[in-house]
């Protein structure tokens, strides 16, 4: 390139920069809307199951000089289960970080699928939140809300969030297995038994679970099928009748957040299960620790499910499973 | 300028339409070297853990990798990962899990040297540790 151009082209730029580089936009506060407003967030993550929480924060705000909120509504389009509520008090976290609720109007009123809050003080912004119960209606379908405030001068708004899908699989957590005593799981029924009740609900029987420290091998923890090989079940006497063989895969690092109730953001949703494939798999799984986990496909291929380790004890012989179960 | 560019031009072209780096069937490149071995073998588990209780033994000369796998490993469904010698390539191919639950007829893999000259066939030898 000739010399003149690029000194025509540096002196451009240098120009340009100056020039833009000095431009000095004064920040203005920003007008508010003099209408009233509102927004909402979703707080919960993760896939939406029957019997758990869906929560929402719901903000509304009006200017002072206008008037006050007077009430806050949400219409679900399905009614919650029992324990859907929302907030009266609005949140502000103080320099600790706390959370530091006030009470802002009446205790939330559920009449069928609406929940609503009447202030009582004189308000012109506040966050409520709303919890809505899952209930078991809404397995496998969608459920969309409405959120609405109304201010004393008349005024009325309204956000809709969803529609959310809900989940079609069933979470139980923290059920206790006992070597020796609770130690005969169903998938079916989610629930572990003694011997006595697991011969009277022998066909229901999946997993065998036991705790062995064998010093010749990695044995461990373990959940074996019923029938597997008499090796994988050392020192059992199987109830009469418990005869079931289970698909299993037993996989470590797989925290499912809603099993875990730990830190992890890992969510285990009904995809997973539905793009499963268990054939060919073996019907035990040994040598298990806390936190690591067991896929399973039942026997008459009804159910698919993940069963977690969250404790797993060597001394009491004990583990504490959690279960996410998904029906064919 | 115009003169110095058609000239990269033409250097480049001459060069890219050389032949003399030929490659295999799979798109590997074939090398002079002529070593062709197994250096080290892995087998993992579906939950992608080691299987294995102690290191692999490798015979250059018999051919065989043999390997003592943990009470209740699920032989079926295993993936091994062999470590070869420089430039070789392995047949059959390693593509997914890998079926070793029939003890009696052990699965063989080929090593094939960067030369594609020199091929050695390797049988796997599992034992699985008592209970």
């Amino acid at each position: 390139m000739q010399q003149p151009y690029i000194k025509y082209i540096a002196i451009a730029i240098i120009v340009l920069t100056t020039t833009i580089g000095c431009t000095k936009k004064e920040y203005k506060i920003p007008t508010p809307k003099d209408t009233l407003q509102n927004d909402c967030i979703k707080r919960t993550q993760g896939p939406n199951i029957v019997g758990q929480t869906i929560e929402f924060a719901y903000a509304m705000a009006i200017l002072a000089e206008k008037g006050n909120l007077t009430n806050a509504k949400v219409e679900a389009t399905m009614e919650g289960d029992a324990g859907t509520w929302m907030e009266n008090k609005s949140y502000y976290t103080n320099n600790s970080g706390v959370d530091v609720g006030i009470s802002v109007g009446n205790a939330s009123v559920t009449a069928k699928n609406v929940t609503s809050v009447a202030f009582n003080k004189d308000t012109n912004a506040a966050t409520l939140r709303y919890y809505y119960v899952i209930p078991e209606a809404a397995r496998g379908q969608s459920v969309s809300f409405t959120f609405s405030a109304e201010s004393s001068n008349g005024e009325t708004v309204s956000f809709k969030m969803g529609p959310y899908t809900i989940a079609k699989m069933d979470m139980k957590k923290n059920i206790t297995l006992t070597d020796g005593g609770l130690m005969y799981l169903s998938i079916a029924d989610m629930t572990a038994y003694n011997a006595t009740d697991a011969a009277a609900k022998a066909a229901s029987i999946d997993l065998v679970y036991l705790y062995r420290n064998i010093t010749t091998s990695a044995y461990n923890f373990a959940l074996v099928s019923p029938a597997a090989d008499a090796q994988y079940l050392p020192g059992v006497t199987l109830p009469g009748g418990v005869t079931r063989s289970t698909y299993e895969r037993r996989v470590v690092n797989l925290q499912d957040f809603n099993l875990a109730q730990m830190q992890y953001g890992i969510y285990i949703d009904d995809l997973d299960f539905q793009q499963l494939n268990m054939t060919n798999e073996p019907n035990y799984a040994i040598n298990l620790k806390q936190e690591a986990g067991v896929w399973v496909e039942t026997a008459d291929h009804k159910y698919r499910a993940y069963v977690y380790f969250n404790t797993a004890s060597t001394s009491t012989k004990n583990a504490v499973v959690s279960m996410k179960r998904y029906a064919l | 300028m115009k003169k110095l560019i058609i000239s990269a031009l033409i250097v480049l072209s001459a060069f890219s339409c050389s032949k003399d780096h030929p490659i295999d069937d799979d798109g590997l490149l074939i090398t002079p070297r002529q070593e062709c071995y197994v250096s080290n073998f892995e087998l993992l588990g579906a939950d992608y853990l080691t299987v294995l209780t102690k290191q692999p033994v490798i015979d250059t000369t018999a051919q065989t990798v043999s390997v003592i796998v943990q009470f209740g490993t699920d032989l079926k469904n295993l993936f091994p990962q062999f470590t070869l010698a420089s430039d070789c390539k392995l047949d059959p191919r390693i593509v997914g899990k890998v079926d070793f639950s029939d003890l009696a007829n052990p699965k063989e893999y080929t090593v094939i040297s960067g030369n594609r000259q020199i091929s050695k066939t390797y049988k796997v030898l599992i034992t699985v540790q008592p209970r």
